[in-house]
């Protein structure tokens, strides 16, 4: 064990490393500032009220430290060392980095005016270090940044002809700024940073088909400027504030815009942590979008770098106790009263038909028993999962065939047919089915050949809601058969799951030549499998004949009024939660564990900031209104930081702090704290509005000056964090796509809708995401139409680094890599789009510069042209339209 | 070493674009000398039965058919649990260690000598996706980067024409969670496994269908004249050289894939080692990812991670491990597919001296309970136990960690996790899992999460 800057004093030598091991593994919590637990380690008078007992216990346990314990030998080693007394002189002192506390940066107030402007911030720290703003950049150059910025779309050349001619600045971000495409655009970076995705993830993954009209309250938001506080209160609890206006509650898809895993666990502990899940992803992506706050480091104990107590995090976890992923009805007042006023003369028909059918079934009890003997007395057994036989008169037969007229819904394990001597004919003889069920990924998983393998442990199936399948054997030699065996769970190893789904009717021929066909069984006087139904024939029976006719009509009333109800117009559903009153209560889970439950905890907001806590009983909904509005009260430093960084980081490629998500010890500390401090006062004083904020930053200076390198500033600033010139920029993975079927002249403007999907969607138990060779016309929307599924890589868009909506992505990335270029250059998407693109500049009486001007926003040098132009004769627009949708300039923005 | 420095890195730095070529090809270097160049990950998705492979419990066999000492009647992942059950097969003496193994997986047992066994292993997941992740990842959450992303990241590329990092799925499907399995999470995209098997290539990897080979020639060409203009009038910034050299990278890559996948290559005894040709075509399938993977770590592939078996299928047991209600039938199906082409796959590696420096890890994502389902002959999920081994550069063959008690229920000594795994093969790879680190929202990630403990019993 290595020694540490410590006083050892008088230590004996064997058991001297209980002191090193808490300054090691403890301090960095128990140390005299941070104090957690209440409890410091700096002294051993400090740490006297637990060297007797408490310490012992919670290391030997593994208790502590959280997430584990100490290794064995330590563990083994403090015993020791407390044992023979605790020998300790001197004070440990913190060899780990200080943590953050209440005066840290992010949480001082945000100042009562905004003095300054955003030049005189940029220019001061340039001028500290002798640098000086580039000289702003030319108009091509500015029109090309500022429309991908504001909308993700290229500017038309028209538009780039115009502003070049000396169009108004002003007037240029002033129409970008109202086009649907800034919604489009800036509604994306917001869903990147709340983790929002369109199927549950973990192993089934099941899409969520009603999650995109979430997506579009986004876009809807940000093209309205809704301010951004009430995006924050619909996001949390516009179910409250919109009841019955389905514009405002749906805005609750924030809240269950994560992941959730939806299979069935039967096991305790499982059950609890799936539900601790899900409140973690709510917790999460609540703390990490609006305040800029790691809370979910604190579910395992306090935050071990921001003054956040695990407390902190189990009390915001409880503002979510209500909150259940799912869909629910999202319709206005008048049309849940309309609905509800159709349906319930309806309701009222099924529930009279239904008391006259039991009282009917009342009437029949005193004569059932009997009438149930006689039925079973005239009729044969049901058909049977575990086996069903039928035997029949010795025939000669070459192929014997049985015809499913329902289909099989619970499939066959077997087939067997057997000759006069007892012997399975079947066996081993290729069985051949009119239709089989096919399971992605392999289509031998329900294969006819199961049908007569001898085995009983998997099964072939009919695919799903086919009626009318044969399976034909054509045996191997002419045989005499008198009887045929057949089985859906021969083993019972569902325990009579598929009774009631084992195929009820059936017809059983013989044939010598495979033309004509004999029938030798069939399912006639079976009675029938589904226990309602038996029951039905039963009270049938007890009837008499008047009571037999009042039974039918009531039955036929029934139907007729479920189709009638069925027949209305559906409440319209979204995936937006579901809200249950009776709340289960949230335990503080200590070391994150669930089943080792402490106290409940009472709904509350962080403590490090000034807040609300309510009581343990408080309903459901008002947790979330609480939060609600103190995250959006302008007493809330963090609320408009967070957000006026995250413009910054978006219209420069990186913040003022370059951790758009973490503004504790960890994140990053802005490179400009006043200029970020001004920009949220700002924003509070544009009531919370972001396009004036966005003007004022699109209009400054700072924004409008060249990309130019400049050796003598890089050297000073190589990160240019300090903007001595604009940081060209990557295009996102959704504009690269965008920008191509723009230039190709095919992308469809329309606004908003179901989502398309760049896969193939299977699902068998759990769902398979194929990729797809071609994508369609019906995918040349914009890529924020794109379904987003979790873990999904989609081609095209994942290679560009567009991230996984599995967990909150605050910031892109941008790699490069061959499989970018070689996905660029052989998708099927880019040929396509070349041959667009070709047409279009074919069209002009001069394609290459039309070309350039629609790739690039300028025209062609004469270098440029005399190669373009080679390449086109020799090989057709199309090659031209693929080299350029390649090349950087297509998809850098300086 | 090995963080993501803040802030951000970008490469709009002034001077030279040559770095670019570089700065694609090359991760750092490892922490201290590795026993370790390149891993080969085989993992068994649907919770591999430790009671019927490895993990040998004569207690379970006496007691058979009684119900579980102390053990009131269990509820797990799928229900209730009824008495113990013996694996339906023998176990036997293996190797010149005389380790225990299972009678069904003969040609393994010959090389196992070799192995190192972990019998104490524990996952926090009782269903396959979450723990499949978990076992590859260590978070049962997606979106965290998997091991070979990690590797590749500490450890860069060997070959430039070739992808660093290969996730080999088995021909009947991807296993459960899919992609999240190999994915790069937060890391940067260039360290996600490429998938792709000896059935089906790299996507995108050949010119497109109607592009003749001329006219793809100079539409490259007419690519690097237009970017070399470019990046002129934008010098200083390397990202326009960097991306320069990828499209040289690509090129490259087309060639050399191609030639990784032809197996035809190979010798014919080569091909009977593996079973290439077995007439049960899923063990043909995965004796040729099997070769395939060989020829991935020959030619300098960091990291192959190669399945055997897919994703949870509305049947249970039929197309992964997952022998809920047919165990004997289930896994006399998979048995044989399993073990002729690993048992290949290994003494290929040996003979060819790749051994050396190669590390062949064999996981699965839990293991099952010691009794049987209620009213059913299969085990349910048991992510309290489970064993996975080790091969290869410096493994100490015959050693064992950790031990479960009389019935394989639990482990009762030297708990381990995917963490302390991992802290191993990183151990082995040169890396110390506590530095292995990349900031992502407010934390220094690891692959060990802030748990880990090298095996150190297991090394050589």
């Amino acid at each position: 064990m290595k020694r540490i800057v410590f006083l050892l004093g008088t230590l004996t030598a064997v058991y001297a490393g209980g002191p090193e091991i808490l300054q090691k593994r403890c301090l960095s919590c128990h140390n005299g500032q941070a104090k957690m637990g209440g409890l410091s380690l700096e002294t051993k008078a400090d740490a006297a009220a637990v060297l007797s007992g408490k310490l012992a216990r919670r290391v030997e346990a593994g208790e502590m430290p959280p997430g584990g314990g100490l290794p064995p030998g330590e563990r083994a080693e403090i015993a020791a060392w407390l044992r023979s007394g605790a020998s300790w002189e001197g004070r440990l002192t913190l060899a780990v980095r200080p943590r953050a506390g209440k005066d840290w940066w992010s949480l001082q107030p945000i100042p009562a005016s905004a003095v300054g402007s955003i030049d005189a911030f940029i220019q001061a720290k340039l001028a500290e270090k002798g640098l000086t703003l580039s000289a702003p950049a030319d108009r091509r150059t500015l029109i090309r940044r500022v429309t991908f910025d504001l909308t993700g779309l290229p500017p038309t050349p028209e538009e780039v002809d115009a502003f070049v001619a000396g169009g108004s600045y002003e007037q240029l971000v002033d129409r970008l700024l109202a086009s649907p495409a800034y919604g489009e655009r800036w509604g994306r970076h917001w869903l990147d940073v709340i983790r929002f995705g369109e199927s549950n993830g973990y192993e089934q993954n099941h899409i969520r088909p009603t999650a995109w009209l979430f997506r579009d309250f986004i876009i809807r938001s940000f093209n309205e400027d809704l301010p951004y506080s009430d995006l924050i209160v619909r996001s949390l609890a516009g179910d409250v504030t919109g009841k019955g206006v389905p514009e405002i509650e749906i805005g609750t898809g924030f809240l269950v815009a994560g992941p959730h895993d939806t299979v069935g666990n039967q096991a305790e502990a499982f059950k609890r942590q799936q539900r601790a899940d899900d409140y973690d992803d709510m917790v999460n992506a609540t703390a990490s979008a609006f305040l800029g706050l790691t809370v979910n480091c604190a579910k395992c104990h306090d935050h071990k770098f921001d003054p956040i107590r695990q407390t902190d995090y189990y009390r915001l976890a409880a503002v979510f106790a209500g909150v259940h992923h799912g869909e629910r009805v999202i319709a206005t007042e008048e049309r849940k009263a309309a609905h509800q006023a159709a349906a319930r003369p309806i309701e009222t028909r099924i529930a009279a038909a239904k008391a006259s059918l039991a009282g009917l079934r009342d009437g029949a009890k005193p004569g059932l028993e009997a009438a149930e003997e006689r039925v079973r007395g005239r009729m044969r057994p049901p058909v049977d999962s575990y086996g069903t036989e039928e035997r029949f008169e010795a025939v000669a037969a070459r192929f014997v065939r049985l015809t499913l007229p329902q289909g099989g819904a619970g499939g066959l394990d077997e087939f067997e047919v057997w000759n006069e001597a007892g012997k399975n004919v079947a066996l081993g003889v290729p069985a051949l089915a009119s239709a089989t069920r096919v399971a992605d990924g392999n289509p031998d998983a329900y294969h006819p050949r199961l049908l007569t393998d001898g085995q009983f442990d998997k099964r072939w199936f009919a695919p799903p809601g086919t009626n009318g399948v044969t399976i034909t054997l054509p045996l191997a030699a002419t045989e005499r058969v008198n009887r045929a065996t057949w089985s859906t769970d021969r083993q019972r190893a569902f325990q009579g799951r598929f009774q009631q789904s084992t195929p009820a009717r059936y017809e059983l021929a013989v044939s010598m030549d495979g033309v004509t066909w004999t029938t030798v069984a069939m399912d006639a006087g079976r009675m029938p499998a589904a226990k309602d139904a038996q029951e039905r024939l039963f009270v049938m029976e007890a009837l008499d004949l008047a009571g037999r006719a009042s039974y039918t009509q009531a039955e036929q009333e029934l139907a007729a009024a479920a189709a009638a109800l069925a027949k209305l117009e559906k409440l319209p559903r979204a995936y937006a939660g579901e809200f249950k009153e009776q709340v289960e209560p949230v335990y503080l889970h200590k070391g994150g564990n669930v089943m080792q439950r402490g106290d409940p905890m009472p709904a509350g907001s962080p403590s490090a900031l000034p807040g609300f806590e309510l009581p343990l009983d408080a309903p459901e909904s008002d947790r979330r209104m609480a939060l609600a509005r103190w995250l959006t009260s302008n007493d809330n430093p963090l609320t408009p930081r967070v957000m006026a960084n995250r413009l910054w980081y978006y219209h420069f490629g990186r913040g003022l702090s370059g951790t758009p998500s973490d503004f504790g010890y960890n994140g990053e500390r802005p490179s400009h704290p006043e200029l970020l401090d001004y920009l949220a006062r700002k924003l509070l004083d544009y009531g919370w509005r972001l396009k004036p904020l966005h003007r004022e930053i699109v209009l400054s200076r700072t924004y409008r000056q060249a990309s130019d390198g400049n050796a003598a500033a890089a050297r000073i600033d190589a990160d240019c964090r300090l903007l001595w010139r604009f940081p060209p920029q990557r295009l996102q993975a959704e504009a690269i796509r965008d920008n191509m079927l723009a230039v190709a002249g095919v992308l469809d403007r329309t606004v908003g809708g179901p989502s398309f999907q760049l896969y193939k969607y299977t699902v068998d138990n759990v769902a398979t995401y194929f990729p797809v060779e071609r994508f369609g016309p019906e995918t040349y929307r914009r890529a924020v139409y794109a379904q987003s599924a979790r873990s999904i890589r989609t081609e095209l868009l994942s290679v560009y680094d567009c991230p996984d909506s599995s967990l909150p992505e605050p910031r892109r990335y941008v790699t490069t890599s061959p499989l970018q270029a070689l996905t660029l250059l052989n998708h099927s998407f880019t040929i396509d789009m070349a041959k667009a693109f070709a047409r279009r500049m074919a069209a002009s009486a001069d394609p290459v510069g039309r070309g350039f001007a629609l790739a690039f926003g300028r025209p062609p040098r004469p270098e440029e042209r005399t190669a373009a132009q080679a390449l086109a004769v020799q090989h057709g627009y199309p090659a031209l339209a693929r080299a350029l949708f390649n090349t950087n300039e297509f998809i850098y923005v300086h | 070493m090995f963080t993501n420095a803040l802030p951000c890195r970008r490469r709009f730095i002034q001077g030279l674009g040559a770095v670019a070529l570089n700065g694609l090809l090359q991760g750092g270097a490892p922490h201290f000398t590795p026993k370790v160049k390149r891993v080969i990950q085989i993992m068994c998705p649907g919770g591999v039965s430790h009671l019927d492979t490895f993990d040998y419990k004569p207690e379970l066999i006496k007691r058979s058919g009684q119900p579980m000492p102390g053990g009131e009647k269990e509820v797990s992942f799928q229900g209730a649990n009824g008495n113990l059950m013996r694996s339906p097969w023998e176990f036997v003496r293996r190797g010149q260690s005389g380790r225990w193994m299972t009678e069904k997986l003969p040609q393994l047992g010959a090389l196992a000598d070799g192995m190192a066994f972990i019998h104490s292993m524990t996952s926090r997941s009782n269903t396959h996706g979450p723990a499949c992740v978990a076992m590859n990842t260590g978070f049962v959450f997606e979106g965290f980067p998997s091991a070979g992303a990690w590797t590749t990241y500490a450890l860069g590329s060997m070959n430039e024409n070739l992808p660093a990092y290969v996730a080999i799925p088995d021909v009947r499907g991807i296993p459960p969670s899919g992609p999240a399995n190999w994915t790069a999470g937060f890391l940067p995209a260039e360290h996600q496994g490429i998938s792709f098997n000896a059935a089906e290539p790299i996507r995108n990897l050949d010119r497109p269908e109607g592009v003749p080979e001329p006219a793809d020639q100079a539409t490259r060409a007419l690519v690097q004249t237009l970017n070399e203009g470019h990046a002129a009038r934008h010098a200083g910034d390397a990202e326009l050289r960097a991306r320069i050299a990828s499209y040289e990278l690509a090129a490259r890559m087309q060639l050399s894939a191609p030639e990784v996948s032809n197996l035809a290559s190979e010798s014919q005894a080569t091909h009977a080692l593996y079973g290439t040709a077995d007439a049960n075509p899923l063990l043909a399938a995965y004796a040729r990812n099997c070769l395939l993977s060989r020829r991935l770590v020959e030619r300098g592939v960091r990291y192959v991670q190669l399945y055997c078996a897919s994703r949870a299928s509305g049947v249970d047991g039929l197309l992964n491990w997952d022998a809920h209600k047919t165990l004997k039938a289930d896994y006399e199906r998979h048995f044989p597919i399993l073990d002729k082409p690993t048992a290949g796959l290994i003494t290929d590696l040996r003979a060819r001296g790749l051994l050396d420096d190669t590390l062949v890890l064999w996981t699965t994502e839990f293991g099952r309970m010691p009794t049987h389902q209620e009213g059913l002959l299969g085990r349910d999920h048991n992510p309290d136990a489970y064993t996975v081994w080790m091969l290869g550069a410096g493994v100490k063959g015959g050693a064992t960690h950790g031990a479960t008690d009389d019935f394989g229920r639990r482990v009762v000594s030297d708990v381990a996790t995917v963490h302390d795994y991992w802290a191993t093969v990183l151990h082995l790879l040169g890396l110390n899992h506590e530095k292995l680190t990349w900031y992502h929202n407010g934390i220094n990630r690891r692959l060990t999460d802030v748990h880990g403990h090298v095996m150190h019993g297991l090394l050589r």
